[in-house]
C-alpha cells in the first residue's frame, strides 16, 4: 500500500537534499582552491626564480605571480598575482591594475579566504612585499573602513606604500557588500624587520 | 475547523500567486488527501521548503555570475567627481575648429573656500595625439605665461615657488594622454584660473568630421592611456596624501562648452553624440553650445559634422611660413568606395581565447568573426587561428572562402571557449609564415582584448616578419591596451579599431570588414617637389573612407605635392590641392609633436633611449610641446602667501577612464562561501525534518525508518 502523497513529498526533500550536498562541494571548493592555488603559484614561483621563465602555476594559468606578501606576525606567506579579476582573486591576493611597479601598491584580497587576517593587523605591524627584484618592508600605519559607491583609491606613482583591501564588515556571511577595510602601509625607515 | 480551512485557502491562494506550478502540484495532494486533511503544519513546511528551494537556486545561479568574471572590476570609479575639500573647481571648454585642426582651450577655475593655504593637484586626460602647448595662469588681474621647461628644472622651480609662498603652477605630462597640473599657494578665499591650450587634429571617418574631448570623467569604452605607457612620474613623494578621495559634490563641477566651427565646407549635419546642444549659425561656420548649463563634467563630448554629398575632403594642403622653414599638413583622401572593384586578398583571423577573454569578450569577437566571415568574397582565401597558452589553425593553408569551408570555420568560431594564457608571439609567427597565396594581398586580423606584457618584442617581431601582409587589430573590452594594439597596426600598415560596447560591435565591425574589403592604395609615395622631412615616414595604405594626414617640414613653400601608388597593381597618382591661407603656426606645433611620436616609436626599434630622449627634449624646447621630458611652468614673481602660514595639500579627484591607471575602484572582495555553507546546512536541516516527519507517519512505506519525532504527530 502506497501513500499517494508519498512520491512528491519525498521528491522535494530528497531534491533539497541534493541541493544541500551541492551547495556544501560548491562553497567548500572555495577556500580549498584558494589553498590549494597557492601551493600551485608557490612551486611556479621557485622554479621561475631558478631560471624556468616559462613556468606557469597550472598549464591553463593566465596569470602570474608578482610578488610575495608576508606579514610574520601573523605567520602569513602569499602569492600575489597580476591582474584584478575575479578568476584571479579566487587564486590569491592581486595587485590592482597600474600598481604592480613596486610604488604605489594596492592589493586586494578576499576577507573569507585569503584576507581574513586583515582583521588582526595592528598600526605597526611589519608588511613584507617581495618582488622579483627586490624585497621592501613597509610598517601598517592606517586602517580604514570606506564605503566604495562613494570613494576611490587614487594611485600615485611618486609615493611609497602599500594598501591591503578586503570586504567589510569581517563576520558578514554573504558577498556583495558595499564597505571596504583599507590598510596602509608606508615604507619603514631605519629599522630592521627583526625588531618590529 | 473552519479556522483550519481558511488558513488552507489562504496558503493555496498564496501559493498560487507565488508559483502556478508549484500550487498545481499541491492541489493534487490536498486532492489524494481530501478525505484525511493534510496538517496545515505540514503544508506550511511544504511551502518553505519550497521558498527555501526556491533561494538556493538563486543563490547558486548569482554566485557563477560572480565567478564568471562577466562584471567589470578592478580599475573603475564610481561617479563624477567632485573636491569635497576646500578648493572647488568649474571647468570652460573653448574649441576653436578651423578645417581639420582645433585648438582646445580648457580653463579651469579654482576657488579655495577654505581657510588655509591651499596647494591643488588635478589629472586631465588628452584627445590622443594632441600637443600641449600653451598655460596662462591668472591671478586677480594678473596673468601669467606658462613657459616650456626641462621637467627636472621645471618642478625645481615650482617647488622653490611653492616653499616660497609664490602663486605657481606646473603641467606635467604624466602619460601619453594626461597630464596633471599642480597649484600652488591659493590664498583663502582667491579664485585662480588655469588655462590649458593644446593642439587636436580632427579625426574623419566614413563620411564624418569627429572631435572627441575626454572630460575629468569618460566613459571607458573611450580608452585613453594604459599601463604600456606608464612613465616614471616620481619626485612628489614629499607629502602624506590622502589614499582614498570622497566622490561627492558633483554641483561644484560646472562645465561649460562653446565650439567654434569653420570647416570651410557646407555641412548636411552636426551631431553632438553625449550632450544636448545648440547650435547658431555664425560669419564662417558655426557656433555650438551645451543647451544645459548644469552640465556635468562626466561623459566625453563627442562632435561630428558630415560634409552635404559632394564636398566630401579631396587632398589638401595647407602651409604655414616659420621663416626659416615651411609646415605642411597634407591630407591625403581616398578615393571614393565606389570607384573601384574589390581585388581578391587572403584574410587570416587571429583570435585571443585566453582566460581574460572569458564572458563579454569572447561573445564580442565571436561575433565580429562571423560578419567577418560574410564579407568575405568568392575569390577570397582565408583561415583562422586562435591563441592561448598554444595556438592552433583552421587550415595548415588558407582555403578559398566556398560554403563548405566557411562552414567549418563558423563551426570552429562556435567553439571557441576562454580558458589559458596570453601567448600571442607563436600565433602572430604562425600567420605571419602561412604559405603564400600568389596575387592575394594578405589582411591579418588580430582580435584580443590585449593584456599583454612583452610590447616591445612583439611590435618588433611584427615589423621584423610582417613583409607586404597588413595587419588590422581589433580590441574589444573595458581595458585593452590600446597603445599596443594601435601601434602595431600602424607598424603593420593597417588600421586599429576598439569596440567597448557589446552593442557597438556589428555597426563598427561592418564597417571596418567594408573598408578593408576594398583595395586600398598602397605603397604610396610622396613628391613634394624638393627634400621634406615628414611624419609618418611610414605612409600607411589608403582605404575608402579613411584619409591619412602628413606633416611635414619643407625648405621653402611648395606649390603643389604629387602623390603616388598602387591600386591593384597598377600606377595610381594624383594632386593635391592647395587652400590658400589656412596654416597658421599651429602646423608647427603639429608636426613637431608627430615627429616626437616618431622619435618615441623608434626607441622601440632600438634606438639609444639617451639618444631619443635628448632629441625629443630639444625638439620640444624649440616647438614648446609638453612631452614626457618637459613640463610648463608658470610663477607669479610676488609672494602671496605671508611666512608661516602653512600649505595644505588638497587634491581634486578627477577620474579618469578605466585603464587609465590613476584610481582604482574596489574589487569584490568577499566569496560568500560561509553563506553558502549556512544555507547548504539549513537546507540539509530541512530535508531531513521533512523525511523524518512525514509523510510516512500516516502510511508507513515498507522499510521506513520511523523516527521518534514521526510517532509524536497525530
Amino acid at each position: 500500500m502506497k501513500n499517494p502523497c508519498h512520491g512528491p513529498y519525498a521528491a522535494v526533500a530528497l531534491t533539497a537534499a541534493l541541493f544541500s550536498v551541492l551547495l556544501m562541494v560548491n562553497s567548500l571548493w572555495i577556500p580549498l582552491k584558494a589553498e590549494l592555488a597557492q601551493r600551485l603559484i608557490e612551486r611556479s614561483w621557485s622554479e621561475t626564480a631558478a631560471g624556468d621563465a616559462a613556468s606557469q602555476p597550472w598549464p591553463w594559468a593566465d596569470t602570474r605571480p608578482a610578488a610575495v606578501l608576508s606579514v610574520p606576525a601573523h605567520g602569513i606567506r602569499q602569492f600575489v598575482l597580476e591582474g584584478n579579476s575575479p578568476r584571479n582573486l579566487a587564486f590569491g591576493p592581486t595587485f590592482a591594475d597600474g600598481t604592480t611597479n613596486g610604488r604605489d601598491m594596492i592589493i586586494s584580497g578576499h576577507r573569507d579566504t585569503h584576507f581574513s587576517f586583515l582583521a588582526s593587523l595592528r598600526a605597526g605591524d611589519l608588511i613584507g612585499i617581495q618582488t622579483r627584484q627586490s624585497k621592501q618592508w613597509f610598517e601598517v600605519s592606517d586602517m580604514e573602513v570606506v564605503d566604495s559607491r562613494r570613494r576611490v583609491l587614487l594611485i600615485e606613482p611618486g609615493l611609497q606604500r602599500v594598501s591591503l583591501v578586503t570586504c567589510y564588515p569581517f563576520d558578514s556571511p554573504t558577498s556583495g557588500g558595499p564597505l571596504r577595510y583599507v590598510v596602509t602601509a608606508i615604507p619603514l625607515k631605519r629599522r630592521s624587520p627583526s625588531s618590529g | 475547523m473552519r479556522r483550519q480551512a481558511s488558513i488552507r485557502d489562504q496558503l493555496e491562494a498564496d501559493a498560487w500567486r507565488n508559483h502556478p506550478n508549484f500550487s498545481r502540484r499541491f492541489k493534487r495532494i490536498t486532492n489524494f488527501t481530501g478525505r484525511k486533511s493534510l496538517n496545515w503544519r505540514d503544508r506550511a513546511l511544504l511551502i518553505i521548503t519550497a521558498v527555501l528551494l526556491l533561494l538556493l537556486i538563486v543563490r547558486v545561479e548569482t554566485s557563477r555570475a560572480d565567478d564568471s568574471g562577466g562584471a567589470f572590476w578592478g580599475l573603475e570609479f564610481q561617479g563624477a567627481a567632485g573636491s569635497g575639500r576646500a578648493v572647488a573647481l568649474d571647468t570652460d571648454i573653448r574649441v576653436e575648429v578651423t578645417g581639420l585642426t582645433a585648438r582646445i582651450n580648457v580653463i579651469q577655475a579654482f576657488q579655495n573656500s577654505g581657510r588655509e593655504w591651499e596647494e591643488a593637484v588635478y589629472r586631465y586626460p588628452l584627445p590622443e595625439g594632441s600637443a600641449v602647448d600653451r598655460m596662462q595662469l591668472h591671478v586677480g588681474q594678473r596673468v601669467l605665461e606658462g613657459e616650456i621647461r626641462e621637467k627636472e628644472e621645471a618642478r625645481r622651480q615650482y617647488q622653490q615657488a611653492r616653499s616660497s609662498g609664490k602663486v605657481a603652477s606646473l603641467v606635467e605630462q604624466e602619460r601619453i594622454n594626461q597630464f596633471q597640473t599642480r597649484l600652488a599657494n591659493i590664498e583663502p578665499g582667491e579664485e585662480i584660473r588655469v588655462s590649458i591650450s593644446f593642439l587636436a587634429r580632427v579625426d574623419y571617418r566614413d563620411g564624418s568630421f569627429g572631435l572627441s574631448i575626454p572630460m575629468t570623467f569618460t566613459p571607458r569604452w573611450e580608452g585613453g592611456g594604459s599601463a604600456a605607457e606608464s612613465l616614471e612620474s616620481a619626485g612628489f613623494a614629499n607629502a602624506q596624501s590622502p589614499l582614498i578621495m570622497p566622490l561627492s559634490d558633483i554641483d561644484d563641477h560646472r562645465l561649460s562648452i562653446e565650439v567654434d566651427l569653420q570647416t570651410g565646407m557646407s555641412l548636411s549635419s552636426i551631431e553632438s553624440r553625449y550632450h544636448d546642444v545648440d547650435i547658431h549659425p555664425s560669419l564662417q561656420g558655426y557656433r555650438i553650445f551645451l543647451a544645459d548649463p548644469d552640465t556635468r563634467s562626466d561623459r566625453v563630448f563627442e562632435l561630428n559634422w558630415t560634409p552635404e554629398f559632394g564636398s566630401e575632403p579631396v587632398s589638401t594642403l595647407s602651409t604655414f611660413d616659420g621663416g626659416d622653414a615651411v609646415y605642411a599638413m597634407l591630407l591625403l583622401a581616398p578615393p571614393l568606395a565606389e570607384l573601384i572593384a574589390p581585388q581578391p586578398r587572403e584574410v587570416v583571423f587571429i583570435i585571443d581565447t585566453s582566460g581574460s577573454m572569458e564572458g563579454t569578450s569572447l561573445v564580442q569577437a565571436k561575433a565580429a568573426l562571423l560578419l567577418g566571415l560574410e564579407f568575405l568574397g568568392q575569390d577570397d582565401h582565408f583561415n583562422l587561428i586562435r591563441f592561448s597558452s598554444g595556438s592552433r589553425a583552421l587550415f595548415t593553408e588558407s582555403m578559398p572562402a566556398y560554403p563548405s569551408y566557411l562552414e567549418e570555420a563558423a563551426d570552429f568560431i562556435a567553439d571557441l571557449s576562454a580558458s589559458g594564457g596570453t601567448v600571442m608571439a607563436p600565433a602572430l609567427g604562425m600567420a605571419m609564415n602561412l604559405p603564400e597565396q600568389p596575387g592575394l594581398l594578405r589582411q591579418i586580423v588580430f582580435v584580443t582584448d590585449g593584456s599583454v606584457g612583452n610590447e616591445h618584442e612583439l611590435l618588433l617581431k611584427i615589423g621584423e616578419d610582417l613583409r607586404d601582409s597588413r595587419l588590422f587589430t581589433i580590441s574589444i573590452g573595458s581595458a585593452p591596451n590600446t597603445w599596443f594594439m594601435r601601434k602595431s597596426a600602424e607598424i603593420g600598415r593597417g588600421s586599429h579599431l576598439h569596440i567597448g560596447r557589446l552593442a557597438e560591435v556589428e555597426e563598427r565591425i561592418s564597417r571596418l570588414w567594408a573598408r578593408i574589403e576594398n583595395p586600398a592604395i598602397q605603397n604610396i609615395c610622396v613628391d613634394w617637389g624638393m627634400d621634406a622631412e615628414f611624419y609618418p615616414e611610414v605612409v600607411p595604405d589608403l582605404y575608402a573612407g579613411e584619409p591619412l594626414w602628413l606633416f611635414a617640414r619643407l625648405p621653402r613653400e611648395p606649390l603643389q605635392v604629387s602623390i603616388c601608388g598602387e591600386l591593384e597593381g597598377r600606377y595610381w597618382e594624383m594632386e593635391s590641392r592647395q587652400i590658400p591661407g589656412q596654416g597658421n603656426s599651429d602646423l608647427a606645433t603639429l608636426w613637431a609633436r608627430s615627429k616626437i611620436d616618431a622619435l618615441e616609436d623608434s626607441r622601440i626599434f632600438g634606438q639609444d633611449p639617451e639618444a631619443v630622449r635628448h632629441d625629443i627634449l630639444t625638439l620640444a624646447l624649440e616647438f614648446g610641446v609638453l612631452t614626457q621630458y618637459t613640463s610648463l611652468v608658470a610663477i607669479d614673481r610676488t609672494p602671496s602667501r605671508p611666512d608661516g602660514a602653512a600649505l595644505n595639500r588638497a587634491e581634486i579627484a578627477s577620474l579618469l577612464p578605466a585603464g587609465s591607471g590613476l584610481a582604482s575602484g574596489f574589487s569584490q572582495t568577499a566569496t560568500g562561501w560561509p553563506a553558502q555553507l549556512i544555507l547548504a546546512f539549513l537546507a540539509l536541516l530541512t530535508a531531513t525534518g521533512m523525511l523524518l516527519y512525514l509523510p510516512s507517519s500516516r502510511v508507513r512505506p515498507a522499510g521506513g525508518a520511523r523516527s521518534p519525532m514521526t510517532s509524536s504527530l497525530p
